[in-house]
């Protein structure tokens, strides 16, 4: 079973294996939770948009395009729900555990713009207050390590519109991070 | 919620028969359906395009801007409001539907809106070259409603100008034939007034009625400049004939109970000869 692709456990379920479909749900539950989270500050609301997520992508497994991956697909209506859900809601709340902190201070290189230590706290609040135009990009990037593909697909634009939002939103963190930085310093 | 909780709550509902895949045909019909609206929309975009084109090109509109701030009524009063609104939206649908396309699948959506206006211009720019713009107007002024209501400015009475082939001259008044009627012109208040001949074209910016036009400003031009104006007449009064007898001005001038008379044969439906009556 570990062998057999996303794409072919999809061909498989339209042939009418459905239990196959249990797979998926193994599949993609941590992933997707963890995506969500980055959005959704309530784990009861996430655990509902997750059951909603995952019976959308049943119900029209038939519009998967077999020539795209499934992993953007999934991700792509995850991130719609989210989007959803933050319309109708105040923005979640994105919490970093030790390993994703350590994850953005290096690759996102945010000590370079002022050598100091940053707390845990700071980097968070800069990121809670981020617009979801770079938050999405950012999640995707460092927590969900997927590639710039990978992102353009789920978030339909451009991989150097996405490389761009990227970096925007790095720079971003860096300044604000500064600002914060000063007014320690004072 | 535990993950196997979750797993077993969707493989139930799935096993249950509560939720099921929906018919492949459903998104066959989503796909034909946004590709139908899509190409529609677009030669919908095409058509409106060419009309606009074919309007300002071929109508007096973009002439009384030549007046300078004397033309600009006369020039508002003329636009073609309903086709630039209805291009404007036919645009913005054919974006919004490009961009829920597969065309669109990330690619930058600046790029593929400039092609697709580009399209629209040079396939718009190709059909000036049909007589599609002409059979539209055609349409429009024998009273084929669905067509007047965008050439409705080019059918209707104007009151801030209007253009036309000179078809007598009196002492400070020109009766001009024009695609709407003949139309009496004062021009007392006109300086500069150019001499004018009968049987030709002018163009003239001014404020008043269909009778009581008073003209500020004259200025001669010719058909070939204005060559809907000049297929309006003759659709209205046949080729100028310089053999045409003058309408005697008396008929342009009616006495209150002539006018009166003659609104009475109107609402009776008497015909030519309760007219006759009236004028004598």
């Amino acid at each position: 079973m570990d062998q057999l692709t996303d794409e072919q456990i999809v061909g498989a379920i339209l042939n009418g294996d459905k239990d196959l479909y249990r797979e998926i749900i193994k599949r993609y539950e941590k992933k997707l939770s963890h995506y969500l989270l980055k959005f959704l500050s309530d784990r009861d609301d996430m655990e509902d948009i997750l059951q909603v997520v995952f019976i959308k992508v049943y119900k029209n497994l038939y519009g998967f395009d077999v020539g795209k991956k499934f992993s953007s697909w999934i991700y792509r209506i995850a991130h719609n729900e989210a989007v959803n859900y933050l319309k109708k809601r105040k923005s979640g709340r994105i919490s970093l555990d030790d390993v994703e902190y350590k994850l953005i201070d290096e690759k996102a290189d945010i000590r370079r713009a002022a050598d100091k230590m940053f707390l845990k706290e700071d980097v968070e609040k800069v990121l809670n207050e981020m617009d979801i135009k770079y938050k999405e990009p950012l999640v995707l990037f460092y927590f969900e390590n997927m590639s710039y593909d990978e992102i353009s697909d789920i978030l339909r634009m451009p991989k150097n519109t996405v490389g761009t939002l990227i970096m925007r939103g790095k720079n971003s963190i860096r300044s604000k991070l500064e600002e914060i930085n000063k007014k320690h310093e004072r | 919620m535990n993950d196997e909780k979750l797993e077993n709550s969707i493989m139930g509902k799935i096993k249950s028969g509560k939720v099921k895949l929906k018919s492949k045909y459903v998104f066959l019909a989503e796909k034909l359906g946004l590709g139908t609206a899509f190409a529609l929309s677009m030669l919908l975009s095409i058509l409106f395009f060419n009309l606009i084109f074919f309007y300002l090109k071929e109508t007096d509109n973009l002439k009384y801007l030549s007046f300078g701030k004397f033309g600009i009524f006369a020039f508002l009063e003329s636009f073609p409001y309903l086709l630039v609104v209805v291009f404007i939206i036919l645009i913005v649908l054919s974006g919004y539907l490009l961009t829920r396309s597969d065309v669109s699948y990330k690619k930058p959506f600046g790029y593929l809106a400039i092609g697709m206006v580009l399209l629209i211009m040079i396939f718009g720019g190709v059909l000036t070259y049909t007589n599609l713009g002409q059979s539209f107007e055609k349409q429009a002024r024998i009273g084929n409603e669905s067509a007047r209501i965008f050439f409705k400015p080019l059918t209707d009475i104007r009151n801030n100008g209007m253009a036309g082939v000179v078809f007598e001259k009196g002492e400070d008044y020109l009766i001009l034939q024009t695609p709407q009627g003949l139309r009496r012109l004062e021009t007392k208040s006109v300086e500069n007034m150019p001499t004018v001949e009968k049987g030709q074209f002018i163009i003239t910016v001014g404020q008043g009625g269909q009778f009581n036009f008073k003209a500020t400003k004259v200025r001669l031009t010719n058909k070939e400049d204005i060559p809907s104006i000049d297929r309006g007449i003759n659709f209205k009064f046949g080729k100028f004939d310089e053999k045409n007898p003058n309408i005697p001005p008396e008929l342009l001038q009616f006495s209150e109970e002539e006018k009166s008379c003659i609104k009475q044969c109107f609402e009776l439906k008497n015909g030519p000869s309760c007219f006759k009556e009236c004028h004598k």
